[in-house]
């Protein structure tokens, strides 16, 4: 028996079957499940509940603040448990300089705090308090040492305490929080008129769309033209996310997906196309850059169709730029032995093959001062998420 | 007793880190083996969430004087108080004068330092250094 896929992210709804994708621009005066309905529903009826999966992007997903001993081990170990599950990072605060941290000001859905191995203790005190007294959350959750746990339940009500993410050995530990955070946006999207709706089409799960497209990263290989290691750039209206295989990265984390992911949430073409203008100026390769492509810096102020090609050009360089050795950021990646560079998102419909691979060697020839690229595969169907939706 | 290991900066010689991380559990410790190619902030951070009581920093190619410098700015972060900081292996490179190199290193900010001595014989000394401290 067949399934049915369905991807729902904030400009269309990406409908999967046999193989085929069919792609519809969602209509905003129609809540998502009407509109839904009213291009897909012969398709709908052909399948049983149960083989229908839905994943969405379109709420924005969760929001995060997390506060962490270090930076090497607890901030870093909570942030790519974040990422990986589809939660979006409004800030960190390292522990010892809480004090002088001023709390966000939008509401945050969870607070993740942690820190030390289990056994150690007398860590967490009177500042911690003072400073969650500030901040507008909605849950909390703590994944540091069991030594701890007395202090959370006295002073914290409602919070939620895990297992350790940081293991005896200082190991990442990273099932419990994770599913904690799935099922919070499940929670989420449960609680989401629009999206709620849509349990009437479907017996399964719906997830999020980016923990979905990390999901299907092991299968890439076999199903694309691509060769390992490899990286996923997701370049979409809002955000731009970084999926790629932690052979990639010098690092002590070890973990089971064998895959990370990376979000710049300002380096969208649309929605957060002002920062990405901004981060280009900045760039001291992108006038060089500007000029490779013939174009000069008036083209970043213009709305017209080239210009939005020439953001995308940008985005794809400053993201590559951002996770190579130039630039000291949280991340890595070692760009030099990447054997692929697949291109997802909304950026496939507009960018041609040649213009992704001219940006693309720009970067290699200058920054990396190579003389090829890595294969170059553009998504163009968008068919990765495919991969990951079913159970 | 806690002890936090590894070999510091780009420094990948990885024999010397099994034998130390073997002879500590021999002796009773507990070992945190950060492994080969780690840096100062991580050797700290890593003292931070295991409530170590020692810092054995391992440097064999000559690079430590470059990565341990900043020992005292890191330490000015946190209470390190009972902690005890130590490294060994080859502080120098080539002909340098080993008389000069613990001095040097004592004024980054380490407690006990052992340039080219045998492994054994600076960890009773730390045992020993351990136990006066008590
Ligand atoms: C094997 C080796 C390599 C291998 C390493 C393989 C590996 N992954 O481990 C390779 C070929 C990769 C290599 C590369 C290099 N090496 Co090399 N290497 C050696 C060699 C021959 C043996 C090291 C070894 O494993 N010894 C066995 C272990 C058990 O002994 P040990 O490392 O000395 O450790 C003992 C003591 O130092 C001590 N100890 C160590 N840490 C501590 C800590 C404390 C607290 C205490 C008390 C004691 C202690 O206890 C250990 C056991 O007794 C030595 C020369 C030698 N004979 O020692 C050079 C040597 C260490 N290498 C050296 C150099 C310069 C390099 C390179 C820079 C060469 C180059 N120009 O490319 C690179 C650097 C690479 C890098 N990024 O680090 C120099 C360092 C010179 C200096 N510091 O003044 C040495 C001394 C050779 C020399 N005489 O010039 N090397």
């Amino acid at each position: 028996m067949s399934q049915v896929f369905i991807d729902i992210g904030s400009t269309y709804f990406k409908v999967a079957q046999e193989g085929r994708i069919v792609q519809h621009f969602r209509d905003f005066n129609k809540n998502i499940y009407d509109d839904l309905n009213s291009k897909c529903a012969d398709t709908v009826s052909r399948y049983a509940k149960e083989d229908i999966y839905i994943c969405s992007s379109a709420n924005g997903g969760l929001s995060t603040l997390i506060i962490g001993l270090t930076n090497s081990f607890s901030l870093k170990y909570a942030i790519n448990i974040a990422f990986n599950s589809g939660i979006n990072i409004i800030d960190t605060v390292l522990y010892s300089k809480i004090e002088n941290e001023i709390a966000p000001r939008e509401i945050v859905d969870v607070v993740i705090i942690v820190g030390g191995i289990d056994g150690t203790s007398g860590i967490f005190d009177e500042r911690l308090l003072r400073y969650l007294d500030g901040v507008h959350y909605q849950n909390i959750v703590y994944v540091g040492s069991s030594g701890e746990h007395a202090f959370f339940k006295k002073h914290i009500d409602n919070i939620v305490i895990l297992e350790n993410i940081i293991s005896g050995k200082l190991k990442i530990e990273e099932e419990e929080l994770k599913q904690y955070l799935t099922d919070l946006y499940q929670a989420d999207i449960m609680g989401k008129e629009d999206i709620k709706q849509l349990y009437a089409i479907t017996a399964n799960q719906i997830y999020s769309t980016p923990y979905i497209v990390n999901r299907s990263l092991p299968q890439i290989t076999q199903r694309l033209d691509v060769a390992d290691p490899f990286i996923v750039i997701d370049i979409g209206g809002a955000t731009t996310d970084i999926h790629y295989s932690r052979d990639l990265v010098n690092d002590n984390i070890v973990s089971e997906s064998g895959y990370d992911r990376l979000v710049f949430k300002k380096l969208g073409v649309y929605k957060s196309r002002e920062s990405l203008v901004h981060t280009a100026k900045n760039n001291e390769f992108v006038f060089e850059l500007l000029e490779h492509l013939n174009v000069t810096e008036n083209i970043l102020e213009e709305h017209s169709e080239t210009a939005t090609r020439i953001l995308m050009q940008l985005s794809i360089f400053l993201v590559l730029y951002k996770v190579s050795k130039h630039h000291a950021a949280y991340i890595e990646l070692k760009l030099e032995n990447l054997n692929s560079i697949v291109l997802t998102g909304g950026i496939t419909k507009m960018l041609s093959q040649e213009e992704a691979e001219e940006i693309i060697l720009f970067f290699y020839k200058k920054i990396l001062r190579f003389h090829h690229t890595p294969t170059i595969v553009l998504d163009s169907n968008y068919e990765i998420w495919t991969y990951g939706i079913k159970e | 007793m806690k002890v936090v290991t590894g070999v510091v900066g780009n420094d990948i010689h990885v024999v010397a880190n099994r034998l130390i991380d073997i002879s500590l559990e021999e002796r009773g410790f507990e070992v945190f083996n950060l492994g080969v190619n780690t840096y100062l902030e991580e050797f700290m951070d890593a003292v931070i969430e295991t409530d170590a009581d020692v810092l054995l920093i391992s440097s064999l190619n000559g690079e430590a004087e470059g990565w341990c410098r900043d020992l005292k700015i890191l330490k000015s972060q946190y209470d390190f108080r009972d902690v005890t900081f130590m490294i060994g292996g080859n502080l120098g490179v080539g002909e340098m004068d080993p008389e000069a190199l613990v001095p040097k290193f004592q004024g980054y900010g380490f407690d006990l330092v052992f340039h080219q001595i045998d492994l054994n014989e600076g960890l009773d000394q730390l045992e020993a250094y351990l136990e006066a401290r008590k």
